[in-house]
């Protein structure tokens, strides 16, 4: 596997990582580097799905990513960009001249997909050439840019934990479970690389979704044909673009096109109410009820507040076309009936709004999620705290552990030494710091080394590693007078040993 | 081939459609609560269109094989044969691959009010009415270039009044705020559109892939279109050892003598270091400075402005302070302070008015942003929206538009629209064809793409010229 050829790597950095060959102590042989995802006191989320390194690793940093062209246009592009000659240009000429342009780095990971405790390592890198011990912290403006997959992948598994929970307690169990949140957020990231990267982190949990640039890079990174699919849909256009007065025309030609499987039609261009009421409810009842389970009607709402919204629609639909108690004793609407909510949804609304829903009386298999921003585009490197810090190096054959502790913020202390990843004898994940880790209970893999890819993950293995425990469904986990409960989560999530 | 959603709906639109026309604006929030935003982003930049078109929707973009690959890859996504083979075939016969749709834009870098049409797009055959809105995804990714301008632009807006205000002058303006935000975004894409947006109103970033974007998609006179600085992280100094701070800090001043060079140091503990290292043990070498190179301290924790202050107390304890024509105190000119931890557009402004009221000059301080500048936006913060107004079936024309019960400010508008000045200078968008009555003169928007080809382009030093700050917004902000 190689890297994209026209891509620069040695402009792939902050420009001030250009004059740190200069600054590093003399005689350094080894810097040594981990990524995190610090633990912050009350944060949200406590546990994060490692995923996305394979597609850096394949895509920017394996084979030959340096060459000659690459170097001159490095060298010229730096000394307009300093206003002078600060590049190393003999340090990049080695690494041509010694390893065929390949980078002289060893990285060992977590197993992609694996769940893991705020404050743990996740990845290490260090340089295996002593004359390279720059380009360590060289790569870190890329490989910091996996807070976004992590974070992706971890939010969409947030919100499979509330959907499960709804699922299970108003169902009896989780059918449908994946494809209960789709991804709406291609329009609403910032580029089409950020669309496939966020769009095939939430395929690690789920398996709908619109964002089809997600789809190719599971297909071209992980191992997988399809990861995901979707279902015709209407937007506003294919709606308004009828007339005003002819929206019952525009909803029939959905069903007359789309008849035998299910689809989408967005109900809220002029008045969701009326439109269910009246249209769905009334004008088209009978269109409606020809539908089986497999090719069921799913009404859109777009606008208003999401709960209210919903509530008030499954009322209207309620009136219209009835609606029966399943084996747990709450209300579903008939088969050939749904309803999907794409507006205004994240980790809050989702909630809230199954929680109004389940005090109704109303199942969750009713609704299905589709979610944008919330999914791809509002988070950030500080949701997760991801960070990547220096904690070893070598410098006159000596080994130093080293550590920045600023007395400003203890939180952003980091780790000593050099670290592994190990299941503790009680079962839970810690981080062993100073090098005092025993190589044969290290969690983390070499996955990359000296421009070759060691280890590569399937998505379905990501997935399988992805999955949600026990706990996270089974609603009696979540009772918060359970002390001993609590406790032992905690313990689960604390930091590694110093 | 990839924009989904909308892969259904050739099948949807009414038959006999020929026409479709969409636009893009960022809407305004009318009903909004203001308090909840302390900034209001009246307007917005318009930029970053040339790039989604050199990139992504010029030249021939369909072939046989795209075609046959997106027909597999749909009918496995959908399970179900949706996609409109006929249609790609059309246009590849056709137009040889190239897309029969026309863009009308603003020119990029105009600052224009919310809610006024920013683009149109219509298809310009009658078979392809179904394009517009194909290519709406793709577009409407515009947001992003658009929303880091903007923000960009407002933050230059703070820094210049109170830079102003305390100095009497806008020097060093254009390096006041530091792009950081490379490792903070999502993608290497993500960060060359950004870092470009951001370029549109400073000349400073770290951010090496925006000059890159620029260079390929705008162009400009200079060689470069944004400059750095040697600095230091915090493994190079905390890779000589806590008991070598100081060591750190000589060695890397020494290697950069005679440009400014920003030196971190909050490692351990910044307030020491600014009152024993910087002030004391090596104030010597520090003073030898010259104003063009001096050291900048950058603190990294801590509460932005509180950090900030303390800082600059102790540094004025320790080098002769001068006070400036406005009556402001200011650090001798070989050193200087940067903050490039938690600034965001609100702590921006909580800094730069908290120094004013201890009398520092901005002079003393720059600042540096990494995830609020490039990564912490939405297309929520401007509205940013693509939407149909005007389609024509059985050979009428029709204005459409949504107008959701539950949200007017999702109103969209109506019909083929134009976008104007009024006598007294301020921008309008006319409404259902009204633009052809020629009450207000010419259409500003130009058309930039048609059947495939760019027809009008800009030029990177234009873009900035149409988003530098006005005369009148300066003195607005100076009242």
């Amino acid at each position: 596997m190689m890297a994209a050829q026209d891509f620069n790597f040695l402009l792939a950095t902050d420009s001030y990582k250009i004059t740190h060959y200069k600054q590093y102590p003399p005689n350094v042989s080894k810097v040594y580097s981990y990524f995190e995802c610090r633990r912050k006191k009350g944060a949200q989320f406590n546990e994060v799905v490692f995923f996305g390194l394979q597609y850096l690793l394949k895509k920017y940093l394996a084979g030959p990513v340096v060459t000659e062209e690459k170097i001159q246009q490095a060298k010229v592009f730096y000394q307009m960009h300093f206003k002078q000659a600060v590049f190393d240009e003999e340090g990049w000429r080695k690494v041509l001249e010694k390893y065929d342009g390949r980078l002289p780095i060893r990285i060992k990971a977590v197993p992609e997909g694996k769940i893991i405790p705020r404050g743990n390592v996740l990845f290490t890198v260090e340089n295996t050439d002593p004359d390279f011990f720059w380009l360590t912290n060289y790569i870190e403006t890329m490989l910091v840019q996996m807070w976004y997959p992590i974070t992706v992948a971890t939010i969409s598994r947030e919100f499979k934990k509330i959907l499960a929970k709804h699922l299970k307690a108003t169902t009896g169990s989780l059918e449908g479970l994946d494809i209960k949140l789709h991804d709406f957020g291609y329009r609403g990231v910032s580029s089409q690389e950020s669309a496939a990267l966020g769009g095939a982190a939430h395929l690690v949990n789920f398996c709908s979704t619109d964002t089809v640039a997600g789809l190719l890079m599971a297909q071209q990174y992980y191992g997988c044909p399809m990861a995901g699919f979707s279902i015709p849909a209407a937007e506003h256009s294919t709606i308004i673009s009828w007339g005003k007065s002819r929206e019952k025309d525009a909803f029939e030609c959905l069903l007359d096109q789309f008849p035998s499987g299910p689809v989408a039609v967005v109900s809220d261009s002029y008045d969701i109410f009326k439109a269910c009421k009246h249209i769905w409810g009334d004008k088209l009842k009978e269109r409606v009820m020809e539908r089986s389970e497999d090719s069921a009607l799913i009404i859109r709402p777009d606008s208003g507040d999401p709960a209210q919204t919903l509530l008030e629609v499954l009322k209207i639909l309620e009136e219209c076309f009835g609606s029966s108690l399943n084996s747990i004793g709450y209300k579903v609407l008939p088969s050939y009936l749904r309803i999907i909510q794409g507006d205004g949804i994240d980790l809050n609304s989702i909630n809230e709004i199954l929680e109004k829903l389940r005090d109704e009386g109303w199942s969750a298999e009713n609704v299905f999620f589709g979610c944008g921003s919330a999914l791809l585009q509002k988070i950030n490197r500080d949701t997760l705290n991801c960070a990547f810090k220096c904690s070893y190096v070598e410098a006159n054959g000596r080994g130093m552990d080293v550590c920045k502790q600023p007395v400003t913020d203890p939180s952003k202390g980091s780790k000593r030494g050099r670290l592994s990843l190990r299941r503790n004898s009680d079962g839970f994940i810690e981080t062993v710091e100073r090098g005092a880790g025993k190589p044969e209970e290290d969690m983390l893999v070499t996955v990359f080394e000296n421009g070759t890819i060691l280890q590569e993950y399937t998505l379905d293995e990501i997935r399988k590693a992805a999955q949600l425990w026990e706990e996270d469904v089974s609603p009696s986990q979540h009772n918060k007078e359970d002390s001993t409960t609590l406790e032992i989560h905690q313990k689960c999530i604390m930091n590694g040993v110093h | 081939l990839e924009s989904n959603p909308t892969v259904t709906h050739y099948k949807q639109y009414p038959p006999n459609t020929s026409k479709v026309y969409s636009y893009f604006e960022c809407r305004e929030k009318k009903t909004e609560p203001t308090k909840l935003r302390k900034v209001k982003y009246d307007k917005t930049v318009f930029y970053g269109l040339q790039y989604i078109l050199h990139r992504y929707l010029k030249g021939q973009v369909v072939t046989r094989e795209k075609i046959q690959e997106a027909k597999e890859v749909y009918r496995e996504h959908f399970q179900d044969d949706v996609f409109n083979e006929k249609g790609w075939n059309y246009i590849l016969e056709k137009y040889n691959g190239h897309l029969p749709i026309e863009i009308k834009a603003v020119p990029e870098g105009s600052v224009i009010p919310r809610g006024n049409v920013l683009f149109t797009v219509v298809s310009t055959d009658p078979e392809c009415y179904w394009l517009t809105n194909w290519v709406e995804t793709i577009l409407v990714q515009i947001w992003y270039p658009i929303t880091v301008a903007t923000n960009s632009r407002e933050q230059k807006k703070i820094l210049a009044k109170y830079l102003m205000e305390t100095s009497g002058s806008l020097e060093g303006l254009e390096y006041k705020l530091h792009d950081f935000g490379y490792r903070g975004v999502s993608s290497q894409e993500t960060a060359g559109i950004g870092a470009s947006a951001h370029l549109v109103n400073f000349k400073g970033t770290d951010t090496v892939a925006g000059i890159c974007v620029i260079k390929k998609y705008y162009g400009t006179k200079d060689p470069v279109p944004g400059f750095s600085v040697p600095a230091a992280e915090h493994s190079t100094i905390t890779a000589w050892g806590k008991d070598h701070e100081k060591d750190a800090f000589e060695h890397i001043i020494k290697q950069f003598p005679s440009v400014p060079v920003s030196i971190v140091s909050d490692s351990y503990d910044i307030y020491n270091a600014c009152e024993k290292i910087w002030g004391e043990d090596l104030r010597g070498l520090i003073e030898m400075r010259s104003a063009d190179a001096p050291l900048v301290v950058r603190p990294d924790s801590g509460n932005p402005l509180d950090t900030v202050l303390k800082v600059l107390e102790i540094l004025g304890k320790k080098f002769p302070l001068v006070e400036n024509s406005k009556g402001y105190k200011v650090l001798p000119p070989y050193i200087r302070v940067i903050q490039g931890d938690g600034v965001d557009i609100n702590t921006l402004q909580e800094i730069v008015e908290g120094m004013k009221e201890h009398r520092w000059s901005i002079e003393n301080i720059a600042f540096g942003s990494g995830g609020a500048l490039l990564q912490k936006l939405t297309r929520d913060l401007l509205n940013c929206s693509f939407k149909c107004s005007y389609v024509v079936t059985n050979g009428l024309g029709v204005n459409v538009f949504k107008d959701p019960v539950a949200d007017p400010n999702k109103r969209s508008k109506k019909g083929r629209l134009s976008l104007h000045r009024t006598p007294s200078g301020d921008f309008v968008t006319l409404e259902e064809g009204k633009g052809d009555l020629e009450e207000y003169g010419e259409d500003l928007l130009h058309t930039v793409f048609r059947n495939g080809k760019i027809v009008k382009t800009y030029t990177f030093d234009e873009v900035r010229d149409n988003a530098k700050l006005k005369e009148s917004e300066l003195e607005d902000l100076l009242l």
